[in-house]
């Protein structure tokens, strides 16, 4: 199950991720541990509903990050400094951010086969994008380098 | 609201709400650090390290602008309340 979770876990973006990570784990499995106790039903109620809020919880972060509004503002992360992308890169971005929402859609829907064609656009659109911040030397916060 | 009375870290507090709503809210991780996320952003809570635990836990805490807020919501809700109760009255009589 925390193979699942972690699986479920990327879909988050990387900041949050960072920030997070090992935090939401660890109250994970603090949680399973206790709903295992409670017999088999409560604890398959439990990890549905939990991997339910990953999907969701990261479209949200998804959709948060991509409208440029930042956060976590504490000592582990720091606002990233908003700068203008050049066009084909932040078309590219938002290629991406389509194909992210429609695969967290179709599988949020149990619409597998198509969260295949989505997760299979997705990774094209994530490759484009990683070449084009390459070739204008932009950082993944967005930052130029 | 779970954070009035004492720090509390991601666990805790998943525990403590299911408690204040009678076990009818149970967080998922995604939902809690979700809201988390936005609280740490709007500066309405702060992380630390705590202390005083066997094992390294990050708990949060509200911050005094938080706490302003809370007090708003709550006069809100309040306020709220009042105006339920006096239209039902209304509707009674």
């Amino acid at each position: 199950m925390t193979l699942a979770y972690r699986a479920l876990f990327r879909l988050y973006p990387r900041d949050h991720r960072t920030c997070f990570g090992a935090e939401m784990q660890s109250v994970f499995e603090e949680a399973a541990q206790e709903h295992r106790s409670r017999g088999r039903a409560a604890y398959l109620r439990f990890v549905l509903a939990e991997y339910a809020g990953l999907v969701s919880g990261a479209g949200t972060a998804w959709a948060v990050k991509l409208a440029g509004r930042g956060y976590l503002h504490d000592q582990h992360l720091a606002r990233p400094a908003a700068v203008a992308l050049p066009g084909e890169v932040q078309e590219a971005q938002d290629r991406l951010t389509a194909n992210l929402t429609g695969l967290l859609h179709a599988i949020s829907h149990h619409q597998f086969l198509k969260a295949r064609v989505y997760a299979a656009e997705e990774q094209k659109a994530r490759e484009e994008l990683r070449l084009l911040r390459e070739k204008y030397n932009i950082a993944e916060s967005g930052d130029l380098v | 609201m779970s954070l009035a009375s004492q720090p509390r870290h991601g666990y805790a507090l998943i525990k403590d709400i299911e408690t204040l709503s009678n076990h009818r809210v149970r967080l998922s991780t995604g939902t809690l650090y979700g809201a988390l996320r936005r609280l740490l952003d709007d500066l309405w809570i702060e992380r630390f390290e705590q202390e005083d635990t066997s094992r390294d836990k990050q708990a949060y805490r509200l911050t005094a602008e938080g706490r302003r807020q809370l007090q708003l919501e709550l006069e809100r809700l309040k306020q709220l309340t009042r105006v339920g109760i006096a239209r039902l009255r209304m509707n009674e009589a």
